[in-house]
């Protein structure tokens, strides 16, 4: 250490690349850091290296998986990205499915996919609202708040919970669609579609915001397929590729077409979530019209209830679960699936090896493989980029850490 | 000899110096709060006095930041440390004793109020310099560069401005410069100079777009990240009591000060009015921009502002040599 006189730290960590360098420790304890650690090396304004320090919010999920039946794994995992939840759990139920053999009805099905799309919207618009705060852009942060509130409170009135909606359950969905949410949801897109057109006239075509953003972080395609990148960033640099493509869950029915993007830098990545909105908001309307009639869980589970049981659960439209349920014991072997969560790709792998827990439950989560990025994208540039480009990566820590 | 000593003690004390000044603070940022509260949909400050729309608010904080502990790191230079927030507010109101708020009436009177002025509040920023080096703490360095960065670019801007009225005036006294804008206000007859001066006066208060000596999202608070308690209070109340001056003298050399009225109860007043509805106008960008890249303020005050800041001159000039002065008995 150095000292210059009194009052002044000078830490000369030595040199990095010909340069000296200055340390900074940007959080976990810093306004905009996220539970996580940024260790930033400066010449002078100019950054050198990052080094993200991840881990704060590891909670142990994949061992804890071990120990739960499987239906008590869903509620502990959507905790991983409570603002995504039914997005990063419908792959889990999805292998759980495959290993039990049990055939969810279609219904359930459409009403799966359209809570992933709304937890998709909500999700962007909580990536934009914190985002533009990284760039002290207040107004733009309070509106998608405020906007979000929408979808959540759609959210809220299909499950009954704002975020951790433990919708989805092996076999089917909790609740059938209430009466009346559907001209709600009509009047949610309407109102999401006129509110769009006032974002990107107060924030993406704002000439202080353009500056900020624009060129800055650019991640070149090849780089970005070579670093394993996924979602939105990925989709920013020009790689056409969305898990939804391969028409899981109801999206092949529904027909889909992946928001691709072509510079790579952060206004781009910004403009690809807000361009997913849209397109999500044209999904939810496509599954509105084309969703089927019938039961929303699986015949297999609701005949164990006893009658009267039963038809209150066809009459209200909410399941009663037999006891059993929670005793699940499926096949034993193994399956991996994939599914698009609203950062990226998310991957399980669930092995089975009898009785009524999993052997091993592993997942790979899209903000875990988006975190190079710190380490790639802000050498070179300014010291205050680097909000700007934390903000276009829509990192989420808990659920890197997992 | 007494009367003239109450005067210029209620002068300094009371308006144009600190009392109002306080008060407006109170005022500007419950404004300000409630503004950006209404565009962003929000209802801003409410909790205390309710009937009031929360306009105590800021007192509550005020007082909050009065009981609180202000804590002193043990590796801080001590003097630089303390002094250097009391130092950035005292500076700011000794430069409010010089400017008049009705014909001849400032607390310290004289002809080079305008000069006097300009050098009290280019020695401001460097107290914040003083804190940034004393804190020991990286961020609060950072922030101090930006502050000198920033000083150095908004400052030249400031006195080009201000020259180019001087020489379309032909004088440095505040109150002469009022009185010739009898007929036409300054900000008409060089709106050049009028802008480029509001430019540099957000970037001198910190205001966003050129909050970015603050920078909350990379260097937590800049300068003042080490400071709790009231010496927070008074970094606070530093930019806010800058912007104050800066409105009054703006509506002293460009607003036609406390033109129409020339008589006391009235004259004063109308300068007050004036300078609150400038300070209002510079707070409500709070809502439509982000922070700017400090190399993009740089380049913007440099490259783009500072040129209009000489074409302002020279509008002055030229219009000096036609008219033949400003001032009819000049």
């Amino acid at each position: 250490m150095l000292r210059l006189g009194p009052g002044i730290i000078a830490r000369r960590v030595g040199a990095e690349g010909g340069y000296d360098v200055l340390e900074v420790f940007i959080g976990p304890q810093h306004p905009a850091s996220g539970h996580m650690r940024l260790i930033v090396r400066l010449d002078g304004d100019v950054i050198v290296s990052v080094d993200p320090d991840i881990g704060y919010v590891h909670r142990t999920m994949e061992k804890l998986a071990e120990t739960r039946e499987y239906v008590r794994i869903i509620p502990l995992l959507e905790r991983m990205t409570i603002i995504d939840s039914c997005n990063v759990t419908l792959p889990l139920v999805e292998a759980m499915e495959t290993l039990l053999g049990v055939e969810p009805p279609p219904r359930s099905v459409y009403l799966r996919t359209l809570l992933c799309e709304v937890n998709r919207i909500a999700s962007h618009l909580y990536g934009l609202g914190i985002g533009s705060v990284m760039l002290n852009h207040s107004t733009m942060y309070m509106w998608a708040f405020g906007d979000r509130e929408v979808w959540l409170t759609i959210a809220e009135r299909l499950t009954g919970a704002r975020l951790t909606h433990t919708y989805i359950l092996p076999g089917g969905v909790r609740r059938d669609m209430p009466q009346g949410l559907r001209d709600d949801i009509e009047k949610a897109c309407r109102y999401m579609e006129r509110r769009l057109k006032e974002y990107e006239k107060i924030f993406l075509r704002n000439p202080v915001v353009e500056s900020r953003l624009s060129g800055v972080g650019v991640l070149k395609a090849s780089r970005a397929i070579e670093l394993g990148v996924v979602g939105p960033n990925l989709r920013a640099s020009g790689v056409r590729y969305d898990v939804r493509m391969t028409g899981y869950a109801a999206y092949g029915d529904i027909g889909f077409e992946p928001v691709v993007g072509s510079e790579g830098d952060c206004l781009e990545r910004i403009r690809v979530r807000i361009e997913e909105i849209k397109a999500s908001i044209s999904i939810i309307r496509g599954l509105l019209k084309q969703m089927p009639e019938g039961p929303f869980f699986s015949e297999r589970f609701t005949r164990l209830l006893p009658p009267k049981l039963r038809r209150i659960v066809e009459e209200e439209g909410r399941i009663k679960l037999p006891g059993m349920y929670v005793r699940l014991r499926p096949r034993n072997g193994r399956v991996i699936r994939r599914g698009e969560a609203a950062r990226g790709e998310i991957t399980y792998y669930l092995e089975a090896r009898g009785g009524f827990k999993p052997y091993r439950v592993r997942v790979v989560t899209p903000s875990a493989r988006n975190v190079v990025l710190f380490r790639e994208l802000p050498p070179g540039h300014r010291l205050m980029d680097l909000p700007a480009i934390y903000a276009s990566i829509d990192y989420f820590p808990p659920e890197a850490d997992r | 000899m007494m009367s003239g000593l109450v005067e210029s003690l209620l002068l300094g004390l009371v308006f144009p110096g600190i009392g109002a000044g306080l008060v407006t603070i109170l005022f500007m940022i419950w404004f300000e709060r409630k503004f950006t509260a209404r565009v962003q949909r929000r209802i801003g400050p409410l909790y205390v006095s309710k009937r009031l729309h929360g306009v105590l608010q800021l007192l509550a904080d005020g007082l909050r930041f009065l009981f609180q502990e202000p804590i002193v790191p043990v590796s801080v230079d001590k003097a630089g440390f303390l002094a250097a927030p009391i130092l950035a507010v005292v500076l700011a109101a000794a430069a409010l004793l010089f400017l008049p708020a009705a014909p001849g009436l400032a607390a310290i009177p004289t002809r080079y109020n305008t000069l006097a002025f300009l050098a009290l509040m280019a020695v401001t920023p460097l107290p914040i310099i003083i804190a940034g080096w004393a804190s020991d703490n990286k961020f609060s360095l950072i922030g101090a560069l930006r502050e000198a960065f920033l000083n150095v670019s908004y400052e030249p801007v400031i006195f080009v401005s201000i020259l180019a009225m001087i020489i379309l005036y032909g004088t440095v006294d505040a109150t002469r410069m009022v009185e010739a804008q009898a007929a036409v206000p300054g900000v008409i007859a060089n709106p050049l100079a009028a802008f480029t001066y509001l430019v540099a006066v957000m970037a001198a208060t910190d205001r966003p777009p050129f909050d970015i000596v603050f920078g909350e999202q990379e260097i937590v608070s800049g300068p003042y990240t080490e400071y709790s308690g009231i010496l927070f209070g008074y970094t606070m109340m530093r930019d806010y009591l800058n912007l104050y001056a800066f409105s009054i003298f703006f509506t002293l050399v460009f607003l036609g000060g406390w033109l129409p009225a020339r008589s006391l109860p009235l004259a004063p007043l109308i300068v007050y009015v004036k300078s609150v509805a400038v300070m209002a106008l510079l707070v409500t960008f709070r809502s439509i921009y982000c922070r700017l890249r400090l190399d993009h303020a740089l380049r913007l005050l440099w490259r783009l502002i500072l040129p209009l800041g000489l074409a302002a001159l020279a509008l002055s000039a030229s219009l000096t040599i036609l008219h033949g002065g400003w001032l009819p008995h000049a």
